[in-house]
């Protein structure tokens, strides 16, 4: 029925998950398997995972085009979705000239993504800022810059906002952009519930912009057009300073990640050199939380 | 300051990486022999790391709490800073140029 399969082939990256590239019944196709390590807190299962796919494809989210969900692929669980083409990483996307459209396009995602009806997808849990410091305790190490940044975000909440649904990793990396704009936004598993703000701004992440320093949105624009459609189109009406709030917010979180990635190497969870590093490289988003502290009046 | 991973910790990451990863990747005689040296002076430099009296992290201990129960004077900032910057002349020097 499938006609002839291509052999598959194992895509570099992910050290969590696989990825690997099939062609079936003359369609590309993309098989996410679990890897063998342990499965993280505060991610989804695979099962979860390809459940909120179906919901964004359904509501119209430019997403790969799901197929099926494999409880037992040889031992561990999987799914297959559609394989797009186009760039995903992140170095080559801000480096190339960026798609006119991309900033807007990026906006009118999230619009889409921030309706999914909750009620649809009951598995979604609520974050927190609070689970931030559960998380940095749980690593142990002192790191005066990541406290800095939590007392500042405890100091000046803004206004909660109804939770909605989140994709919780809106960043150029996660989408396949090719030369006429955005093509498809791809890696689901933190998706929850959560101020729409904080999803907004995570795009802003200084790391996120791959050198790209100057364009604060992601290396590729700036960010008025994009949180203008944004507002346009849900009537959030988010606030610059809100943005500013999150993008700091989403920089602490990277920073207290950096350091339980390093963990999965040092506990053995997951021995990697890769992983091992980030747990370094975290003074680079240390830093970055000191500058945009300091751009807040703190001294 | 202490920061994880540790010098001998980085140094044990690559030698798992090259002796699991890499080593058995490589056909060529030459190659295999000369990683296999290479590794022989990693386990050099590990046991000459494992001399180092250990670093002590109380005071980036203390800075921490302090802040953590909210005794932020003016200047805590700038002195976090300070040593993070610190930090990445060991862990990503040219990272500092991009401010």
């Amino acid at each position: 029925m499938l006609g002839p399969i291509s052999e598959p082939v194992l895509l570099p990256g992910g050290a969590s998950k696989e990825a690997w590239a099939v062609d079936a019944g003359g369609e590309r196709l993309l098989v996410r398997r679990a890897g063998g390590g342990v499965i993280h807190r505060h991610t989804l299962s695979l099962r979860d995972e390809f459940e909120v796919l179906r919901a964004a494809h359904q509501a119209g989210v430019t997403v790969p085009r799901p197929i099926a969900y494999i409880e037992d692929l040889d031992g561990r669980e999987a799914f297959v979705m559609e394989r797009l083409e186009g760039e995903t990483i992140g170095r080559r996307i801000v480096r190339a000239p960026v798609p006119e459209l991309l900033p807007v396009q990026m906006a009118e995602e999230l619009a889409k993504i921030h309706a999914l009806p909750r009620e649809r997808l009951p598995f979604l849990e609520a974050a927190t800022i609070e689970r931030l410091v559960d998380e940095l305790d749980e690593v142990g190490e002192p790191h005066p810059a990541i406290e800095l940044g939590l007392w500042w975000l405890r100091e000046h909440r803004p206004p909660p906002r109804e939770p909605v649904v989140v994709h919780g990793d809106f960043r150029i990396g996660n989408l396949v952009v090719d030369g006429d704009g955005l093509v498809g936004v791809l890696d689901w598993e933190f998706a929850h519930l959560d101020d729409p703000a904080r999803d907004l701004a995570f795009a802003l992440v200084r790391a996120w912009r791959f050198g790209a320093d100057d364009l604060r949105l992601g290396g590729i624009g700036d960010v008025e057009p994009y949180l203008e459609r944004y507002n346009e189109l849900t009537g959030f009406d988010v606030l610059p300073e809100e943005l500013d709030y999150w993008e700091l917010a989403g920089n602490v979180g990277w920073a207290i990640g950096c350091l339980t990635q390093a963990q999965r190497h040092l506990t053995g969870q997951d021995r990697s050199v890769e992983l091992a590093i980030l747990g370094r490289l975290g003074a680079e988003v240390e830093y970055e939380i000191c500058h945009l502290l300091e751009a807040q009046g703190v001294t | 300051m202490t920061e994880r991973p540790t010098p001998d910790e980085l140094a044990e990451a690559i030698e798992e990486f090259l002796a699991n990863e890499v080593l058995p990747t490589l056909d060529d005689h030459r190659a295999r022999f000369r990683m296999l040296v290479a590794l022989n002076a990693l386990g050099i430099v590990r046991r000459e790391l494992a001399q180092l009296p250990p670093s002590d992290d109380a005071e980036q201990r203390g800075l921490a709490a302090r802040i953590r129960a909210g005794d932020v004077p003016a200047g805590t900032l700038a002195r976090v800073k300070a040593d993070v910057a610190e930090r990445l002349l060991i862990d990503s020097p040219r990272y500092l140029d991009r401010y």
